[in-house]
């Protein structure tokens, strides 16, 4: 089950989108990075500013491409393996996951602690820009520490500009709360799987995922 | 022999199976240190500055020699922990003191973990050297991960006066030290900048007042040091790229408030006073003497990096780097220019001017400074009625002659800061504003304070609101009852105090065991007074609710009022008292005794 399913970010998407411009004018390869089949191999950091988070409005299918970069959404049929992912305050057990290129695996996650925990599956890059999102989630009150504001999630900016923590790569869990993801990892590269809520990556809730 | 033998089985057998038993020896003495280009004598633990790292396993039966080898009596005080208060180490409140040739025996459980530290409770040995950090490992695993860990402990040491002649010093003038007293040739910058007359005016105002804005701090010259080295000694820790670093920052200084950063490198707060609080990413972190900060930092460059841990009166700086290997050094940054106190550090800029009692001010109880600036006398009337100073600029156009008519005897601290936190509501804030990466105010200072915390690289700076337990003590209850401690003094006669009466003159503050009290801290002086309770949190109300941090030692900015709950869990008496050396020495300290009620006890 994934909580934000259906919650509708109505924080600073403007800025954000302000943000995203700014740094797209400050790096010919970002400008690319919302297009289908761009090749993200070379991208330079901050280029990864927006994966992770889906930004509804501007959203075509496909439109993550570095989605593909790290992997893809699995389809239950092809499952091999589960990992059973706990999440505590503010860890994760186990503390790093090996997996094999191609293969498509069954995350189980459970939220054990007793604040809000995220498990997110990116590059470095990618979850230091989530994490700045996050932070503004926070400041916003869409996202208190033990807890989703649906109330916050839910007011409409009215301007057509929207945000959905809905990508098949991470999912927000409330304390005591449990779900899952299917990710398909397809070839051999640097991930980590991490909680971006503000300070939980910093004080180590994060690990490699190594791909063999 | 035999029985004996039987006692100490008897003992083994007896003893929870949990319980450890640690022992340790420590011996006070002298030596010499070198952190000023010559041989200077210290009192030492184990004969270094600062004593050992004191490492203890929570659940722990301590047993701790502390033997004297002075000529004079000596003591050692657990700061921070939770513990018998005939273990607490206060010479006259909680044992005799410990005589010369002799050993005391401390035995306490170590019932918590965490970053603490430890020195001597008598006379100001403490501050010529009698100091180190201790460390209790938890039980459970931690919220938080790290590759390695350093103890940071940051200290200030005089080279040209002893304790006791700083003290007499400052009786004799309390701006012996006040190096960045404005001159004339000052007063002509001043004048170019801001004109003859403002300037004329704010050089008036403040003689009037027999104040200095530059009073930050009251004593310097200190040689600032990081773990017993100066700037120049370079303390330095080693990394590898990539690994997670816990600095255990402690402020063992005798007067010196400390800015700490780490150019270049994010640094998350993980814990305060021992207790763990909600992991918090800041650029900037300010510690008030005896506080703890512990903070993760993860550098993924093969490079060096530099500690800096700036005076808050911008008067010098303790230093050392974090490096791949040893002699490799980073850049060290300049010194920020001087801060100067305000009319808000003196409680002007809030609350209902028409109420002040100017009294207070002839008394050095108040500071002012740049905001008198453009001031002029005599020549405006302040409008009857409320006057709210939000910030330093109302104050132009006030009439300074009103100040002097014991009006002002209203004035309310108590309505500012506190209530701002309460109920804060960020969400309730506009987006415009929370995007834009304008650091905010910290509502622990008055505003327009020339305190104010702000990050060199204009990023974030720790705020006490941003400080969440982790996992609270204590359940959350209302307080059943408010003492109000009001911070006072007489600068001109260096005298501190506690709502105005000082130590020796004072009755003990007399809490009955298990209630929940409130103590409201009104800071009506011109410093920033760090008050530390013995065996017994202060829990700090900066608008977390239940999540309220507990801290043992609470920093109070002038012109503010901070409030915060004491669980009186701890029966016996206990030290009260300003962390500043030669506050506490001077009378800003008072006696606390929690006492059963007899009802109680015939239950």
């Amino acid at each position: 089950m994934k909580i934000s399913q259906d919650f509708t970010f109505r924080t600073s998407i403007r800025s954000t989108a302000v943000a995203l411009a700014v740094l797209a004018a400050a790096s010919p390869a970002l400008a690319g990075s919302g297009q289908p089949g761009h090749g993200h191999g070379d991208m330079p950091k901050q280029g990864h500013m927006m994966e992770g988070m889906k930004m509804g409005g501007h959203g075509a299918p496909g439109h993550h491409g570095a989605m593909a970069a790290i992997g893809e959404p699995g389809k239950p049929a092809d499952v091999t393996r589960t990992i059973d992912i706990t999440m505590q305050d503010n860890f994760y057990e186990p503390e790093e996951i090996t997996v094999q290129a191609g293969e498509t695996v069954r995350f189980r996650i459970i939220n054990k602690g007793t604040l809000l925990h995220e498990f997110g599956l990116g590059t470095t890059a990618m979850h230091a820009a989530h994490q700045k999102q996050m932070m503004v989630m926070m400041e916003h009150g869409m996202i208190e520490a033990d807890r989703i504001n649906p109330e916050k999630m839910k007011m409409d900016h009215g301007d057509g500009h929207m945000m959905k923590h809905d990508d098949p790569n991470s999912i927000l869990l409330e304390p005591g709360k449990s779900g899952e993801i299917i990710w398909k990892f397809t070839k051999p590269m640097a991930l980590e799987f991490a909680c971006n809520i503000p300070g939980h990556y910093e004080s180590g809730m994060m690990g490699p995922v190594r791909i063999k | 022999m035999r029985r004996l033998m039987l006692a100490a089985l008897a003992a083994i057998l007896l003893a929870p199976a949990t319980a450890r038993a640690g022992t340790y020896d420590l011996t006070i003495g002298k030596a010499a240190i070198d952190v000023a280009g010559k041989d200077q004598t210290a009192m030492t633990i184990n004969g270094s500055v600062p004593g050992p790292v004191l490492r203890f396993k929570e659940g722990e039966d301590l047993v701790i020699n502390v033997t004297n080898t002075l000529g004079e009596d000596t003591s050692i005080h657990w700061h921070g922990l939770i513990l018998p208060y005939r273990q607490d180490g206060v010479p006259g409140i909680s044992f005799p003191g410990i005589k010369p040739g002799e050993t005391f025996t401390y035995r306490f459980p170590a019932q918590q973990a965490g970053t603490y530290w430890y020195h001597s409770h008598s006379g100001m040995q403490e501050a010529i050297g009698m100091y180190g950090a201790l460390v209790i490992e938890p039980k459970m695993r931690e919220p938080f991960r790290y590759d390695r860990e350093y103890v940071v402990v940051l200290s200030d040491w005089h080279p040209d006066d002893s304790p006791h002649e700083i003290l007499s010093n400052l009786k004799m003038s309390a701006d012996y030290y006040n190096y960045q007293q404005r001159t004339l040739s000052t007063f002509v910058e001043d004048a170019r900048k801001m004109g003859f007359g403002p300037a004329l005016a704010d050089r008036m105002a403040w003689g009037d007042m027999r104040m200095m804005p530059s009073d930050i701090a009251d004593v310097s010259g200190f040689v600032l040091l990081m773990n017993g080295k100066n700037p120049e000694q370079n303390w330095t820790g080693l990394f590898k790229p990539g690994e997670r670093i816990r600095l255990r920052f402690v402020n063992a200084a005798a007067m010196t408030f400390f800015d700490v950063r780490i150019p270049g490198l994010k640094m998350t707060v993980v814990q305060a006073d021992g207790n763990n609080v909600r992991p918090v990413p800041v650029d900037e972190f300010r510690i008030a003497v005896a506080e703890t900060y512990d903070v993760i930092v993860r550098p993924t460059e093969n490079k060096a990096y530099t500690l800096f841990a700036e005076s808050m009166a911008r008067t010098g700086h303790a230093r050392g780097t974090l490096a791949p290997e040893m002699g490799l050094t980073a850049a060290v940054p300049d010194a920020r220019p001087a801060q100067f106190l305000t009319m808000a550090d003196m409680g002007m800029a809030h609350g209902d001017m028409a109420g002040m009692d100017h009294g207070r001010m002839d008394q050095g109880k108040m500071d002012h400074g740049s905001m008198m600036k453009g001031m002029e006398h005599g020549a405006m009337k302040m409008p009857e009625g409320d006057h709210k100073m939000p910030d330093g600029s109302m104050m132009k156009g006030m009439d300074h002659s009103q100040m002097g008519q014991g009006k002002m005897k209203g004035m309310d601290h108590s309505q500012m800061g506190h209530g701002m936190m309460k109920g804060m509501d960020h969400g309730k804030m506009g987006h415009g504003a929370m995007m834009s990466s304008e650091p905010k105010d910290d509502p622990f200072y008055a505003p327009g304070s020339g305190l104010m915390p702000k990050a060199a690289n204009g990023g974030k700076f720790l705020s006490y609101a941003d400080l969440k337990a982790f996992r609270p003590l204590y359940p959350e209850r209302e307080s059943t009852r408010v003492i109000e401690v009001r911070l006072t003094g007489n600068m001109e006669r260096y005298v501190w105090s506690i709502n105005d009466v000082k130590y020796s003159d004072a009755e003990p503050i007399k809490l009955k065991f298990g209630e929940r009290v409130r103590f409201k801290f009104i800071n009506e002086t011109m410093m920033t007074h760090p008050m530390h309770l013995h065996g017994m949190w202060q829990i700090l109300d900066n608008g977390s609710g239940k999540f309220n941090p507990a801290k043992h030692t609470i920093s109070i900015a002038p012109g503010t009022t901070v409030e915060a709950d004491i669980e009186a869990d701890a029966e016996g008496q206990w030290a009260f008292h300003c962390h500043l050396m030669y506050h506490m020495a001077s009378g800003m300290f008072r006696k606390v005794v929690v006492e059963r009620e007899t009802a109680e006890i015939a239950r």
